[in-house]
């Protein structure tokens, strides 16, 4: 008996052993190997809808074909999924060596040290960082570090429906002032049928910042505290509130009801503010006609206006800068790639892929749009590390006031409660 | 194979008493050995508790004490994300709004699952496919699918707006309401019994027969047997279910960012889907605030472990089991 089991006994510790060595395995295999046959992977993640997605892949199989030795592996996801994804990605040292960013978190990203600083790149000679056009070869610069790459140019603009407008009597032009979008909005909204002069943009965060900046004021201040006073805030919510009570902006409800769509393209309003290449979306989610119109002025002149752009970024651990810059250097300066591209990621960024693509459709709108606000263009501020969030807050908080949830006033304190969590001031 | 293994020491050894002086004897020597092996073999279930459960609590217990942005080291603050909890209204709202989703949602749904487990407990025809049938909504329940099926259901001039025009109620879409949203969700959960549905028709076919018997013989009707005889006896399969359910619903989650997010962000409209487990993810991987987020999590387990509690030393004035059986 104990010689049958002294047998038995090893063969079972064996056969344990064996399992434990098999997962070691399985979870070694799961890391990942090394680079074979001199080929580099490289993962690359963005924010976006499925049609971005399809455009990016054929731009990515582009650079393949270019530079065979690189491989690159994708990952999407919507806008908000993406940045929990990535933090939590970023936080256990795997961020993604390429992702698309943007001016509002080069701060928030780079003060945690998450962003490659691409200088020494341009320096090396992976990453050209001329023929970009005006205003955005600057735009990824913080603080003497280059953190972003523009790959498109947004500017904020009036999605309009100009048929209303025109039988208001009423042509959106530069210059144009808030009293005559306000009066504009409320004949077309007093006129018969259905439709609404605006949306309700009161928690738009950069709408306000563009109001303002009209008044010498900005969202943001340049040491990372909100330029604005609770009484500034308590006139803005309070003058969209009462428009919206009156019946000139639509109704809370309807424009959370009419979600997924925006209410300009679900036909519940006339105008809408937003970025300029929301119309692409917009145009074709609707059979209305949609145009690009100025944002109104307080004096006659003065938008405000900015460009705002997509980026893309490296992650600061990447085992492959080199080949992060060859990346980003393609997808900014191949003209191939910006025909493929379009205005889906806004205005392309460079002088060769604006020339090689032919805007048509809402894309010859949103060229003709930059080009008529080119002369008003301000320096942009980067946004402070936390200003996501705060815009997050400013959206929600306004939406619960047109709801009809809280006051003007509480919402208020509560806004500046919670901005004030978020920038850490 | 493994199990014959390691039981048959024991059953060899059966009078150990005279090999304890020698505890270095072969004998000993090769059970150790086959211990060692069955710890082996749980090792990859032990390294999974303590990596993945055991070890993340632990830390998250300590990131509740601290300021942490996932990023920077975290620094100890003390009590402070708890002082901030109940400082912070949007905590007091989740809090209500989880409230009323369990404390609406979980009667309704035990109540729709011993409803049709007292329908299904007689034998019929067809008795099977109608059992699947119920049953088969809970096992696709938590998905993200269903969650959007659910969304397009009862959105703007969909089905079920369509349906109320009909009978002349034009109220919208429900999921954009934020007076609807909350019970479109509670509608959601209700739908799952079928999970509760089943431990009911277990519980129901121990009930003995004769007892229905007798008492229609002194001539009890329908409810008194009901009443009488049947909640009484299922009583330790209700305190079950009542138990897992409201377990289960405190920590919704898939659904309500589901339904919440036809926006883009979740929490629904006016933060009327607000559930404390969205905003204990958003405070976390969105406002990276990670210390806040733990405390907001132990605080749910207290929360939660608390209202066991209550529910276990309520049993014994609701609870019957039956005596001589091991129930207990």
């Amino acid at each position: 008996m104990s010689v049958r089991r002294s047998v038995r006994g090893p063969r079972g510790l064996r056969a344990a052993g064996a399992a434990v060595a098999a997962l070691a395995l399985l979870a070694a295999g799961c890391g990942g190997g090394d680079p074979d046959g001199g080929t580099v992977t490289i993962r690359y993640s963005w924010w976006g809808a499925q049609d971005r997605a399809e455009l990016i892949r054929k731009t990515i199989a582009l650079f393949e074909k270019d530079h065979p030795h690189i491989k690159v592996k994708t990952d999407f996801a919507e806008y908000a999924d993406f940045w929990s994804k990535f933090n939590t990605q970023a936080a256990g040292g795997n961020a993604p060596d390429v992702f698309q960013n943007s001016v509002a978190f080069l701060r928030k990203y780079g003060e945690k040290n998450l962003l490659l600083d691409l200088n020494a790149q341009v320096e090396a000679g992976n990453l050209g960082m001329d023929d970009f056009r005006a205003g955005l070869d600057k735009a990824g610069e913080v603080d003497g570090r280059l953190l972003g790459v523009p790959v498109g140019g947004n500017t904020f603009a009036l999605v309009y429906n100009p048929e209303a407008f025109e039988r208001v009597g009423v042509t959106p032009a530069a210059g144009w002032t808030w009293d005559e979008f306000d009066a504009a909005v409320h004949k077309i909204s007093a006129a018969e049928g259905d439709l609404y002069g605006a949306s309700d943009n009161g928690g738009v965060m950069y709408l306000y910042d563009l109001y303002l900046r009209q008044n010498g004021k900005a969202f943001f201040t340049a040491d990372k505290k909100l330029g604005f006073t609770e009484a500034d805030l308590r006139q803005w919510w309070g003058a969209h509130y009462a428009d919206n009570k009156a019946g000139d902006l639509v109704p809370a409800k309807k424009s959370e009801q009419i979600k997924p769509k925006s209410s300009v393209s679900g036909d519940l309003s006339a105008a809408e503010f937003t970025w300029d290449n929301f119309i692409v979306r917009y145009a074709a989610e609707t059979d209305t006609e949609l145009a690009l119109a100025p944002v109104p002025t307080t004096d006659g002149t003065r938008t405000g206006q900015y460009i705002s752009s997509l980026m893309l970024s490296g992650s600061a651990r990447t085992q492959h800068p080199e080949e992060v810059a060859e990346f980003i250097d393609f997808m900014v300066h191949d003209p191939e790639v910006g025909k493929t591209m379009g205005y889906n990621r806004g205005v392309l960024p460079t002088n060769a892929q604006f020339d090689a693509y032919e805007p048509t459709g809402v894309d010859a709108q949103i060229a003709a749009y930059e080009k008529s606000v080119t002369g008003v263009i301000e320096p942009i501020t980067p946004h402070p590390a936390g200003a996501d969030v705060a815009e997050a807050a400013f959206l929600r908080i306004y939406a619960e006031v047109a709801l009809g949830k809280t006051s003007v006033d509480d919402a208020v304190t509560q806004f500046f409660s919670e901005a004030k969590t978020a920038l850490g001031s | 194979m493994t199990r014959t293994q390691m039981t048959r020491p024991d059953v060899v050894e059966r009078p150990r008493t005279p090999h304890r002086r020698t505890p270095e004897g072969p004998r000993a020597a090769g059970r150790r050995r086959e211990t060692l092996a069955g710890y082996l073999f749980l090792t990859p279930w032990c390294v999974g508790v303590l990596l993945l459960t055991l070890g993340p609590m632990l830390v998250s217990l300590y990131l509740a004490f601290t300021d942490y942005n996932l990023f920077d080291t975290p620094r100890w603050i003390g009590l402070r994300n708890f002082r901030d909890m109940f400082a912070d209204d949007r905590w007091w709202h989740s809090v209500r709004v989880t409230l009323e989703y369990v404390l609406v949602g979980t009667p309704l749904k035990l109540a729709a699952a011993l409803g049709v487990a007292l329908l299904l407990v007689r034998p019929r025809r067809g008795q099977g496919f109608y059992r699947s049938a119920f049953y088969a909504p809970s096992l696709i329940g938590a998905s993200v699918s269903i969650g959007i099926v659910w969304r397009s259901v009862f959105q703007d001039d969909a089905v079920v707006d369509r349906a109320m025009r009909f009978v002349g109620w034009d109220a919208g879409g429900w999921v954009g309401d934020p007076d609807w949203s909350l019970p479109t969700l509670v509608t959601l959960t209700v739908w799952q019994f079928g999970a509760p549905m089943v431990i009911f028709l277990a519980g129901l076919k121990q009930v003995p027969r004769e007892l229905y018997e007798a008492a229609e013989v002194d001539g009890a009707g329908v409810w008194r047997r009901f009443r009488s005889i049947t909640l009484p006896m299922i009583s330790p399969v209700l305190f079950f279910n009542l138990l897992l359910e409201l377990i289960h619903s405190f920590q919704v989650f898939t659904s309500a960012v589901v339904l919440g997010g036809s926006g883009g962000g979740a929490g629904g409209p006016a933060d009327s889907l607000l559930v404390y487990t969205w905003y204990l993810y958003e405070q976390g991987f969105r406002n990276l605030r990670m210390g806040y987020a733990s405390a907001m999590a132990w605080m749910l387990m207290l929360g939660i472990g608390l209202l066991t509690a209550v529910l276990f030393r309520t049993q014994r004035g609701w609870v019957h089991y039956e005596e001589g059986t091991d129930a207990r």
